[in-house]
């Protein structure tokens, strides 16, 4: 009977756990829950790429950064202006047109200095009307970044050029309100006047990678300014790169990595500032021993 | 073996089934990660073509907008566009808002996908 008992109990545990994989089976393989309303935290890492690009592109558009921030919250970055700059130089890396890459690189300044700015413009429009009337009477190119104490009004006007596959009805022109708290003061850089050469400095340090030349672009009010283009080269190559896509160090900084015993000449394409014979410099330790250091090359605009 | 031990085996069978599915669609249900942009909340989906639709109001590139709006998958960037301006009238979007999706819309219904040329 005890027998009996102990197999029948056997049984229905048997049968339990059979019933239990069945049930998982078929809970978790066969018809799993469907998601129907997903949200764009959980998207795949290309499409949250591309995600962030139509943020900074629509960013680009309305200069909304409150806007443009909360979008970028639902993606649950933990560091979003991390995310935008590594993009962008991942976008750099792979060859991407400065077109496309700016508007990331412009967010993210944004974003790390908590104003809204009007870049530089080089979109395909770059010679049809952008006039943008903010309430201060010092405008004098069509690059403005406005900052003043109190909260401002900005009006934007725009106007586009038609297509040219297609008769389309003009867009009426948009008037953007963005109350925006501005805690600084005005940065203008004078788009096309040169950047000149304003300091080398050789830098010693052993904890900085070696050979580590970096810049730092400043307007005639000696603020950074990021999105300008940069050619190092030197006998078997060049490398070109942009200000501004590491703003942690800097909105205007940048750097490249430079070889022992090569000759470089730097170019910044804005304004055609050249130096040449640039070469990694040699340094000494506390201990006598010799290491290649960096150099920090100051450029300004007059 | 009885009838009714059989009828016992049978209903643990159910029992444990029935829990098998509570505990996997319930209670420990699939995580999905790395999903594709066509499961989008509607909300999402709308503010996304708006985000769109703000960008291609400076740049008025139709092909990139239709390229951006392709990540939906199958349906037309026409028709991506209609439903969301759809959703924004039902919804209250801002006439500003309206209008960019509206402009949008006749920019996707006018635009031909550059066709490649033969050899």
């Amino acid at each position: 009977m005890r027998l009996f008992l102990r197999n029948a109990t056997l049984h229905l545990i048997l049968a339990l756990l059979t019933g239990l994989g069945l049930g998982l089976a078929y809970s978790w393989v066969i018809s799993p829950v469907t998601y129907v309303d997903a949200n764009p935290a959980i998207l795949r890492a290309d499409f949250k790429d591309q995600y962030r690009v139509v943020i900074a592109a629509s960013y680009a558009s309305t200069h909304d950064l409150a806007r443009a921030r909360a979008r970028l919250e639902l993606l649950s970055d933990t560091d979003p202006i991390g995310e935008l700059s590594a993009q962008a130089q991942r976008m750099v890396g792979t060859g991407e047109s400065f077109e496309r890459v700016q508007p990331l690189a412009q967010l993210a300044t944004d974003l790390q200095q908590g104003i809204v700015s009007v870049p530089v413009t080089s979109t395909p429009f770059a010679s049809t009307p952008f006039i943008a009337v903010i309430n201060t009477p010092t405008l004098e190119t069509p690059f403005i970044e406005e900052a003043t104490p109190t909260v401002t009004s900005e009006f934007t006007e725009l106007t586009f050029a038609p297509t040219s596959s297609f008769e389309q009805t003009p867009l009426v022109p948009q008037t953007i309100f963005t109350p925006t708290l501005r805690p600084t003061l005005t940065s203008v850089p004078v788009q096309g006047k040169p950047f000149t050469l304003v300091g080398q400095d050789t830098v010693c340090d052993p904890g900085l990678q070696p050979g580590l030349l970096q810049f730092t672009l400043m307007d005639a009010r000696r603020r950074q300014v990021s999105g300008i283009e940069i050619i190092v080269t030197w006998a078997e190559g060049e490398d070109h790169f942009f200000t501004g896509f590491k703003p942690e160090l800097g909105n205007g900084y940048a750097d490249f990595i430079m070889q022992a015993d090569t000759i470089y000449s730097v170019r910044v394409v804005e304004g055609g500032a050249f130096v040449s014979n640039i070469s990694a410099p040699s340094c000494t330790d506390s201990n006598g021993v010799d290491y290649t250091g960096g150099l920090l090359l100051t450029f300004q605009q007059p | 073996m009885t009838p009714s031990n059989w009828f016992k085996i049978l209903i643990a069978l159910i029992v444990g089934t029935v829990l098998g599915l509570i505990y996997g669609w319930i209670i420990e249900p699939v995580e999905y990660i790395d999903v594709t942009p066509n499961i989008l909340r509607e909300d999402y989906r709308a503010d996304y073509v708006l985000m769109v639709a703000e960008a291609h109001q400076s740049e008025q590139d139709s092909e990139t907008t239709a390229r951006r709006l392709a990540i939906f998958g199958s349906e037309s960037p026409e028709q991506i566009v209609a439903s969301t301006l759809e959703f924004a009238i039902k919804n209250n979007f801002t006439q500003n808002e309206i209008n960019l999706l509206q402009g949008l819309l006749t920019a996707m219904q006018t635009y031909q996908p550059q066709a490649i040329n033969a050899p």
